[in-house]
């Protein structure tokens, strides 16, 4: 081999070999770029659980790590929901805890004893990082060109929209969720096109991973039935569907009733009605195809339409009576608000109070896909051009996708894998047109003239036939390509910019920038929760807004009344009653369910807006739902309807306990009367509010978390009011002195 | 056992017989339910006993002249102590005062009698004592958990008293004939102490002499005599009690490191909160009244060379501490979480690393040396007591031929012994050394712990020849799998 080296360079992208070898290090780069650029957290702050339910699902992880998973199937966990406790081994999606807990095990069984919160942290990047992979090869199933692919999985690795549930730290059901969305329909693909019983059960099997990970798998249920409708209405029904759809849904339905959670629910909820009722009509498709072939076609005729009818007479029977009879439940809450986005808002405010279950605003489509949004449009038209039995898949998709992130932002996570294969698909095919180096020969050209002619007037319409055309102009050529590379450059810049400043904090931990430009970090929430967990009893009872229930939970190890597994509704308005209500109705309330302590975020000192005077109207309307005679959301509202928080505040308000405890003693940090609210703008009024059945026990340094507690019963029988107006040293009332009548000698 | 039994029963005769027949006069109470006392050979000529409750835990020196009173020449002085003491007492060390050549001597505790509530600590004298001879003993203790808060809980920005009790004569296993008591306080404000009367020309103990109380001097006084005494003074700094530290030291021969990790259950045994934590208050005494009993910081001055340390506890990193580390110094001072108050709890871990030149020395003969402190705690000016420390010492895979010497006193240390530690990329697993101790105090920080040990080359090799065999492994096992034809139908060509 004497070849000279620049040739090999030269020649080396041209053998296939080579190619492939090239495509699998790209792919890894990106896998390597999709987890680079997810660790902004733990470069910037440190290796730690973010936000509200990941430290739940950090808590399982570590629960099952310790106990083994038995153990953790069966988890009663009396430490939440008190006094009613939670059967958490039966009301969660495992396969998250369980990845990690597998993912420990076997570095154990490599020796290397890595933390588990550190597997916890990185889990979400690591997955990003297959997702990018599976991207890859979802793309691929559609198109022949490969850059496609790999644009597509580079997009995923790093739109925004996919980030914002991923970072490291955000430990969610999503983070290994989306990897698996992804590759399920891959495997649905794959199974489509070879009509494969073994791609169908690997679809199946990562089906029932999917369902044992995340409560979105209704998306793949609802997406594959709904593709093979489609199909089937596009009169493309075929042994391959048949072979697929049925192995898919036989096994992967078992597959997900394996999950306690999950259970009966693919039988009986209307949610899963639709793969059934597909499941069956393919069957009655089968049957005709089979009947078809059997008899003369003018019986058919007859016969189908017989058939037809019947069955779907039949089937709507059965259905009507069943939801009535009650054997299959009616849509959940949660679906209702899907297709009306008012719903929630009137029915259900607990589901509605959750801002990730609110209505996309438009804005956050451009935020979070940046310039893939108006590509997307473009790949779909390109499926439409195409149009095989997988480019309906991404059609199908595409429509569905698009409505249910336009009904909630946390949607926005599904729709995010269609939208970058369909802007790759884009993005390849215009690179493609506009990168090709080679000119068309003339007789070539000639040859593509003369075969169009034919076409032309064979079929008579211009649009049908399809012209060879070629961008054969240099400068043409470089104007577009350079153009899609600054737009390419654009949407890196526009990701990392999102992901550096959007999704990347903890909200554990807040971060603030001291005059001289260094990082001054604000740690109130585990200040306090260390506190807590420290020194106080270890069965000690925390009542807080349900937000917190989660926290508290995995940071301080304390008992909570409620938290972010909403699943009681009347024991949340309960804790609402208790935060809304004056004392002497919230004082019964928490001696009836053992509160010791109570525990509030306020954000006036300094400016925080997620603070618990900002969320207290919710507390109002979850707790007027079911009180509506002793809460009512009006009386919060000055007579001008404001919500205010100063000196003309309602007294509904001024009395609530939440108020009381959010500016108690607060007034004394300040000159009298200038006593701010700085969340708020408000001056609050010169006299601060004084409590009587609680005692502050502590408050964190930037008084974000403010802890009470729960005085016990008075030792002299008095109540609290009393009690705490004679500490005060207020004399007794005149009026009881005069009750009791004169002073009588006691005779015995 | 049985020769100490036998030993033992006689000495209880002698001693019945001789309670018998001492002074029925004396107020002074004898323990009438030990059955065991040392036989009655010595005579403290002298006695001046010095207490000092400066720091949150107490300090006792006794300096006494010991005359030898029996026919035969004797080497073992008993030191009494109630089990309650016994179970808080550390950091023994005697010496001889007059000749400090003689180094330490051996002072171990032997439990004679487990019903009985006195037990005995006994000093073996490097030379016996002659009969009628005399030598001068040098003891020194240290008490831990020795104070109670009164008022037992006060208002968060009230001052802090301490009470702290003792016996105005050394209770020893010996008759005494001339004793005094010297107490010290880390201010001169002592509200309230015990008062008795005097004797000679001094009409009432103790004398005060700015922080310092003396009791005495006494007359004669026979074997167990006490007289209880409290003393009640100002202590407006942090009662910081670490109920456990585990520390441990890992070595590392490939990266040339010493890491250090520190985990602590940090407690304050202070006077408790009379009414809950209150941040307008303390926000506002941080302006005008810096002292306080509660815990705000702490500095750990490491060993020079120290770095990237870290300090987190059970729910992450806490961002309040501060490095400093220059060629002077490496200071790392931290801030808990929230001040710790009497009764509050706050466990916490620091660690660094350091170069491992700074600690490891190879020998001529091919072993390797290993010399780090044993404690480092925070320095702080009322001091630091440790409950339980666990040092261990994790040595490279495959070391072997391990032995330890400490300069911590031998009375506080309960066990030491080599287990196997599994850690990352570990086969067989390191050889850590474990050494537990009990009862020190921050006066020890720096003591060292020198340890040796051989490290054959083999044994440094391991790590990297496994890690490249097993991948090895996988990749013939990859290429073996490949190979494999799975599929029903061979392609034919």
């Amino acid at each position: 081999m004497s070849a000279d080296p620049l040739q090999v360079l030269a020649s080396a992208g041209k053998g296939e070999s080579t190619r492939g070898l090239l495509r699998v290090i790209i792919l890894l780069l990106i896998a390597a770029a999709a987890i680079a650029s997810r660790l902004f957290s733990v470069i910037r702050f440190e290796s730690i659980i973010h936000e509200f339910d990941p430290w739940f699902n950090f808590r399982a992880t570590k629960y099952l790590v310790a106990n083994g998973f038995y153990n953790f199937w069966d988890w009663f966990d009396d430490r939440t929901w008190h006094p009613l406790g939670r059967v958490t081994g039966g009301t969660l999606y495992p396969g998250l805890m369980v990845t990690s807990g597998i993912i420990y095990h076997a570095l154990r069984a490599l020796t290397i004893p890595v933390d588990i919160r550190n597997i916890c942290v990185l889990l979400a990047p690591a997955c990003s990082g297959l997702t990018a992979v599976a991207t890859y090869l979802l793309t691929n199933e559609m198109t022949p060109s490969p850059s496609a692919g790999l644009l597509a999985a580079l997009f995923m690795g790093i739109a925004p929209g996919y980030i914002s549930r991923s970072v490291a730290g955000s430990y969610d059901n999503e983070a290994i969720a989306i990897f698996l969305l992804v590759f399920t329909f891959y495997l649905w693909i794959k199974a489509l096109k070879q009509g494969s019983m073994l791609w169908g059960a690997l679809c199946a099997l990562f089906y029932g991973y999917m369902v044992a990970s995340w409560g979105g798998y209704a998306f793949i249920t609802c997406l594959l039935p709904l593709h093979a409708f489609v199909l089937i209405c596009m009169g493309r029904y075929s042994t391959r569907l048949y072979v697929s759809y049925t192995t898919w849904y036989a096994l992967g339905t078992l597959a997900s009733m394996q999950i306690p959670f999950v259970g009966f629910l693919p039988v009986k909820t209307s949610e899963h009605m639709p793969a059934l009722g597909i499941f069956g009509f393919l069957q009655l498709l089968a049957f005709l195809d089979y009947v078809r072939a059997a008899m003369p076609s003018r019986q058919f005729q007859t016969f189908l339409w017989m058939f037809a009818g019947g069955t779907f007479g039949l089937s709507l029977l059965g259905l009507v009576l069943a939801t009535s009879a009650g054997v299959i439940a009616p849509w959940g809450g949660r679906f209702y608000s899907l297709w009306d986005t008012s719903y929630a808002k009137i029915h259900i405010p607990i589901i509605a109070s959750v801002s990730e279950h609110q209505p996309t605003a438009w804005p956050a489509f451009f935020f979070d896909l940046n310039m893939l949004i108006w590509l997307f449009p473009v790949g779909v038209y390109l499926c439409f051009q195409e149009l095989a039995d997988e480019h309906v898949f991404i059609v199908v998709y595409a429509v569905f996708g698009s409505y249910f992130a336009g009904v909630m932002v946390r949607l926005m996570l599904t729709l995010t894998p269609v939208v970058c294969v369909a802007a790759a698909i884009a993005v390849s095919t215009l690179l493609d047109t506009y990168l090709r180096a080679k000119l068309p020969k003339p007789e070539e050209i000639q040859a593509a003239e003369a075969s169009e002619g034919k076409k032309g007037a064979k079929s008579g319409l211009k649009s049908t036939s399809k012209p060879v055309v070629g961008v054969y102009a240099i400068w043409g050529k470089s104007m577009m390509v350079s153009a899609l590379a600054v737009y390419l450059l654009i949407f890196v810049l526009h990701c990392t910019w999102v992901t550096s400043n959007a999704y990347s904090s903890p909200s554990v931990v807040l971060a603030s920038r001291l005059p001289d430009g260094s990082q001054h970090i604000i740690d109130d929430y585990r200040e306090a929760y260390q506190w807590l967990r420290q020194n106080t009893r270890e069965d000690a009872k925390i009542m807080s807004w349900w937000d917190y229930g989660y926290q508290i939970g995995g940071m301080a190890d304390r008992p909570t009344l409620v938290d972010n597994n909403t699943w009681n509704n009347t024991h949340i308005a309960t804790v609402g009653k208790a935060m809304s209500s004056s004392e002497e109705v919230s004082y019964p309330i928490m001696r009836q369910h053992e509160v010791d302590y109570v525990l509030v975020v306020f954000g006036g000192l300094l400016g925080y807006s997620g603070d618990d005077i900002n969320k207290f109207l919710w507390m109002v309307r979850i707790a007027e739902g079911i009180w509506p005679e002793e809460i009512s959301e009006r009386s919060f509202f000055t007579p001008r309807g404001e919500y205010r928080v100063d000196g003309e505040a309602t007294e509904a308000m001024k009395n609530s306990l939440m108020y009381k405890m959010s500016y108690y003693n607060y007034n004394n940090l300040f000159p009298p009367g200038k006593a701010m609210d700085r969340m708020r703008n408000s001056l609050l009024p010169e006299v601060g509010p004084t409590l009587s059945t609680l005692d502050e026990a502590f408050t964190s340094e930037n008084w974000i978390i403010r802890i009470y507690k729960v005085k016990d019963l008075d030792n002299l029988g008095r109540d609290h009011t009393s009690a705490a107006a004679f500490d005060r040293g207020h004399k007794k009332a005149k009026k009881a002195s005069k009750k009791r009548g004169p002073r009588r000698l006691r005779v015995d | 056992m049985k020769t100490s039994a036998v030993f033992s029963a006689l000495v209880s005769l002698l001693s019945l017989a001789s309670a018998a027949s001492s002074d029925s006069n004396s107020k002074s109470k004898s323990s009438s339910t030990s059955t065991f006392t040392p036989p009655q050979v010595f005579k403290n000529a002298n006695l001046v006993h010095v207490v000092s409750v400066e720091k949150n835990y107490v300090k006792e020196n006794i300096n006494v002249l010991v005359e030898n009173i029996d026919k035969a020449a004797q080497d073992e002085y008993f030191l009494p102590f109630t089990a309650d003491q016994m179970s808080r007492l550390g950091g023994v060390e005697v010496k001889d005062r007059k000749d400090s050549s003689a180094g330490l001597f051996v002072a171990e505790v032997v439990e004679f009698d487990q019903e009985s509530d006195i037990q005995y600590l006994r000093i073996r004298l490097p030379k016996a004592l002659a009969p009628g001879a005399q030598q001068t003993l040098g003891i020194s203790y240290y008490l831990l958990k020795a104070y109670k808060p009164l008022p037992a809980s006060i208002k968060q920005e009230e001052l802090q008293y301490l009470t702290y009790s003792f016996s105005a004569y050394l209770p020893s296993a010996y008759t005494t004939t001339k004793q005094k008591t010297e107490v010290k306080f880390p201010s001169g404000t002592i509200p309230d102490y015990t008062k008795l009367p005097g004797s000679g020309d001094i009409q009432e103990f103790p004398l005060k002499q700015g922080s310092k109380l003396t009791y005495g001097p006494f007359g004669e006084k026979p074997a167990g005599a006490i007289e209880p005494v409290t003393v009640r003074f100002e202590f407006n700094k942090p009662v910081t009690h670490v109920s456990l530290l585990e520390r441990d030291i890992e070595v590392s021969h490939w990266g040339g490191n010493v890491a250090f990790e520190e985990r602590y259950t940090l407690h304050h045994r202070g006077a408790n909160l009379s009414s809950l934590f209150n941040r307008v208050k303390w926000q506002q005494a941080t302006y005008y009244q810096p002292t306080t009993f509660a815990l705000k910081e702490m500095k750990f001055p490491l060993r020079v060379g120290s770095e990237d340390p870290y300090y987190t506890d059970v729910i992450g990193n806490v961002s309040t501490s501060r490095f400093r580390s220059n060629k002077r110094e490496a200071l790392l001072e931290i801030k808990p979480r929230y001040p710790v108050f009497g009764g509050w709890k706050y466990p916490f871990t620091i660690g660094w690393n350091s170069d491992a030149k700074n600690f490891l020395r190879k020998t001529v003969s091919g072993g390797f040396v290993l010399n780090v402190p044993f404690l480092e705690g925070p320095k702080q000016p009322e001091g630091v007591e440790y409950e339980q420390v666990q040092v261990r010492v994790v040595l490279p895979e495959g070391a072997e031929n391990v032995k330890y010497h400490t300069s911590i006193p031998t009375q506080s240390i309960t066990e030491g012994g080599v287990e196997i530690h599994r850690t990352f990329l570990d086969t067989i697993g390191r050889t850590a050394l474990v050494i537990k101790a009990r009862n020190l105090v921050d006066d020890f920080r720096d003591r060292e712990l020198v340890i040796t040990y051989d490290y054959p080359l083999m044994a440094a090799l391991r790590k990297p020849l496994i890690v490249f065999g097993s991948a090895v492994a996988v990749f013939v096992a990859a290429w073996a799998v490949g190979n494999l034809e799975l599929k029903f139908d061979a392609r034919k060509k």
